[in-house]
């Protein structure tokens, strides 16, 4: 595995982790949130959104990482133990929705149920792969 | 001033280990099962999710704080990113904690009291810590630096 292979990679994972913060968005608008919220007690809500906007913000980050400075993930020890943890983030995140998520409400959106199962595989392919072969 | 930071990097993850080991009391302490049981099945797997992710990063800082100090004084960019990033990180929570909580609904019993302002020390002095390991890191601090 070279570090060109490894850094266009990373910069494929940055293009993905910026479309999962844009879906993120989307996911909110399209469960509707707020009105599901709504009901709950308010430190249910705030820990809710706190949580939301945190996960945002790890992606977001993330996502700039890649982009703008993949060889940065790509070189010394504390880049291999990022890309090690965010290849068992991504890497769980594919068993979490295979074996937590509600089996009928992905069978109601199985297209996006399959894409996103996808895109978290992906990522965590990419770096795990980052990882091991640097 | 290294062997200060050095000593905070222990203190701060050894605090982070707490607050990792702790946090599964949280769920019990402020009653979520039930607080959550009015939720629809998919908003309680996106808060389940979302919190044991966030919980994850938390043991995560914790190994690089203590595993990894070497590093996060190394003087790299990579320093300086890890380490703006959970400046950033503690930074919004200690916000938060003051501004951002609405905690009236939680019991004030003298456990919580004393958890909150324990949590409230704990973030504080780990936006001390990175910002002191950001400065030294950009070489605002002795001999540390950007290379």
């Amino acid at each position: 595995m070279t570090p060109f292979i490894l850094e266009t990679g990373l910069r494929i994972a940055g293009l993905i982790l910026s479309g999962l913060v844009v879906a993120n968005f989307v996911a909110a608008k399209r469960w509707d949130y707020a009105r599901n919220l709504a009901g709950a007690s308010v430190i249910v809500r705030q820990v809710f959104y706190v949580h939301c906007a945190y996960i945002i913000g790890i992606i977001a980050a993330l996502a700039v990482l890649c982009l703008g400075w993949p060889e940065m993930l790509l070189e010394g020890g504390m880049a291999r133990v990022v890309c090690a943890f965010f290849g068992i983030f991504w890497g769980s995140r594919v068993l979490v929705q295979l074996t937590y998520y509600d089996k009928e409400t992905r069978r109601a959106d199985r297209a996006w149920d399959v894409f996103f199962l996808g895109v978290f595989l992906t990522l965590g392919l990419i770096f795990t792969l980052a990882a091991c072969y640097q | 001033m290294k062997d200060l930071l050095e000593t905070g990097l222990v203190i701060g993850g050894c605090s982070l280990t707490t607050l990792s080991i702790a946090s599964f009391w949280i769920p019990k302490a402020l009653g979520w099962r039930e607080k959550l049981a009015g939720l629809t099945p998919l908003m309680r797997e996106l808060w389940w999710t979302y919190s044991i992710y966030v919980w994850s990063s938390h043991v995560f800082f914790a190994v690089l704080t203590l595993g990894f100090g070497g590093w996060l004084m190394g003087g790299t960019g990579a320093a300086v990113a890890m380490n703006t990033f959970m400046l950033l990180w503690w930074g919004v929570r200690l916000y938060l904690q003051f501004f951002g909580f609405d905690l009236t609904e939680i019991k004030a019993s003298r456990f919580n009291r004393i958890a909150k302002h324990l949590l409230t020390l704990l973030f504080t002095g780990l936006v001390v810590l990175f910002a002191g390991l950001l400065c030294w890191n950009l070489g605002w601090l002795e001999t540390g630096g950007f290379r």
